[in-house]
């Protein structure tokens, strides 16, 4: 278990957006968490990574206490984030945001060992590769998540958060992205993957939580949840 | 190569000094350019560091007889601790908040010249300061200051140019765009935004110290809000974002005020009808604006050709 959460409880003012949440996220897996719009998805990730205070519960990395942690620490401890809506530094050069992920490693790494791994992740996404001195603002939609991915990447993550990998492209890019993130597992990585399009989360996640206003209401295997009525009806529109 | 060579062209006299006016303009908007254009903090305090350092070293060297060298360096320190103290307070806020709070600063500073007129001379201002001077060898004409001061304006733009590239001015430009992804990568965002203040502090607060000893004089017109304004308009026509520019804008504003010299009061209103136009037009900056409009031409006749 890498990253436990126990009883999670957030509020934004007087809305309750998160009940009691308690979510497992294995190493080397794939984590599912889907939900409609305003279930709670987008702020488990801004819990875990600090962004938004926590009220009751814990939350737990490598079982090391990580509730009260500042954003900035949580990210050293190995935890790297591909935010909603890919948040890109748009002006930047696509190199420039790959450095920015590495940020923490500049201080204690060579700058060798770095380039080695951005030419690594670029053998990934080969078309960031030719757009790499392009500003991140002229990519394409999938490229410039695939940017995200990246600049997630470069930072050697023991743990990978997504935050809607999926939102605003076109159904085939949506998939090329699914694709890159099933061989990200395959490499090693642990993700936790929110997802409205359950389907397609549902299909390379290993575990998952179904979130419906701000409660967990169903988990399990994936395949299994795929195959749920319930879910069926409410999710994937079957 | 060509600005070693220009005083020889221009000879000491009007030119020469224009250029060093120049030079002092520019060294505080490549700071603000760092600050503002680069690191997205909207500051308006510009002026009052640039106050700070003008009065410290004059009343400094004048009131206390420091050599100008001593006391342009313990200008620098008083600088830079106001802007560390001030900056760790203020830049917790944010955009247009953080641009009212660095006014009330300059406005603060300016209010406290003119009151502690026992120190500062109050509204009469400042006089007798003396030159700089190595031993014998005083700075007392354009001719003499230019070869100061253009080297340490060349010299700071290099260093940002090269700051601009580095692991942490990858850092202020991604600031500029949301602080919080960039905490996410670990960064403490807190403490570069105030290191990033105060060295853009000590800039106008060195320029102001150098301007205080060549000009012997100084009035709280240098730490004004006017003035703050006039570093603005140098960033509105050299563009937020190019560092060069503010060389360029810097000329511009400078020949501009020269020339505007013949409408006396009407000066401002020039200045404030073009600072609208330039924001409605190009809010990037009036160079800026160009480079676009430029490329954007280039692409066009491209495109029309293929």
């Amino acid at each position: 278990m890498i990253i436990k959460i126990k009883d999670l409880d957030v509020f934004y003012k007087n809305i309750h957006a998160l009940k009691k949440v308690s979510v497992s996220i294995e190493n080397g897996k794939i984590i599912g968490l889907v939900g409609g719009n305003g279930a709670g998805k987008s702020t488990m990730i801004k819990s875990i990574t600090g962004l938004v205070p926590i009220k009751n519960g814990k939350i737990f990395f490598n079982d090391r206490d990580i509730t009260r942690l500042d954003s900035a620490s949580i990210a050293r401890l190995g935890i790297s984030t591909v935010p909603e809506g890919r948040r890109l530094f748009a002006p930047m050069t696509v190199q420039d945001n790959m450095n920015l992920g590495a940020y923490l490693r500049f201080k204690n790494e060579k700058k060798k060992d770095i380039e080695k791994d951005i030419k690594k992740i670029f053998e990934l996404f080969p078309r960031l590769m030719e757009r790499k001195n392009q500003t991140a603002g002229t990519l394409s939609g999938g490229e410039q998540q695939m940017l995200a991915i990246a600049r997630a990447l470069m930072a050697k993550p023991k743990a990978i958060l997504m935050d809607e990998p999926s939102t605003g492209l076109a159904p085939l890019i949506a998939k090329e992205i699914f694709k890159v993130i099933k061989s990200l597992k395959n490499r090693g990585y642990t993700i936790l993957l929110i997802e409205q399009s359950a389907r397609m989360a549902l299909k390379i996640s290993d575990y998952a939580y179904v979130l419906e206003s701000g409660k967990i209401v169903l988990k399990g295997k994936a395949s299994d949840l795929l195959k749920d009525e319930s879910v069926q009806k409410a999710y994937l529109g079957v | 190569m060509a600005l070693l060579a220009l005083p020889f062209i221009l000879g000491d006299g009007y030119y020469l000094s224009v250029m060093n006016f120049i030079a002092f303009y520019a060294i505080v908007a490549i700071g603000l350019c760092l600050l503002t254009g680069y690191g997205g903090q909207l500051s308006m305090s510009h002026a009052a560091f640039f106050g700070i350092g003008a009065y410290t070293s004059a009343i400094l060297s004048t009131r206390f007889g420091l050599n100008p060298l001593i006391s342009i360096f313990i200008a620098q320190i008083v600088s830079a601790t106001a802007a560390l103290s001030i900056g760790s307070v203020v830049l917790r806020l944010k955009g247009h908040y953080l641009a009212i709070a660095t006014l009330s600063f300059t406005i603060i500073v300016e209010i406290l010249i003119i009151e502690t007129a026992w120190l500062t001379g109050g509204l009469q201002g400042l006089s007798l300061i003396p030159y700089i001077s190595f031993g014998d060898f005083i700075i007392d004409s354009d001719w003499r200051l230019y070869f100061i001061v253009w080297p340490i304006t060349m010299l700071i733009m290099l260093f940002s140019l090269n700051l601009v590239d580095s692991r942490m001015g990858r850092i202020f430009r991604a600031t500029k765009e949301s602080e919080d992804i960039v905490r996410l990568f670990g960064a403490n965002v807190k403490i570069y935004k105030i290191k990033l203040f105060v060295l853009s502090s000590v800039f106008a607060s060195l320029s102001g110290s150098f301007y205080a000893h060549f000009v012997n004089f100084i009035s709280p017109t240098a730490g004004s809000l006017m003035f703050a304004i006039d570093i603005i308009m140098v960033l509105a026509f050299g563009g937020f974002t190019i560092l060069w520019g503010a060389l360029l804008g810097a000329a511009s504003l400078t020949f501009l005020n020269e020339y505007l010299t013949v409408f006396a009061d009407f000066k401002r209103t020039i200045y404030g009808l073009s600072l609208i136009l330039i924001m409605l037009f190009c809010p990037n900056g009036l160079l800026e604006g160009l480079k676009d409009s430029l490329s954007r031409l280039i692409s066009v006749k491209n495109a029309g050709g293929d």
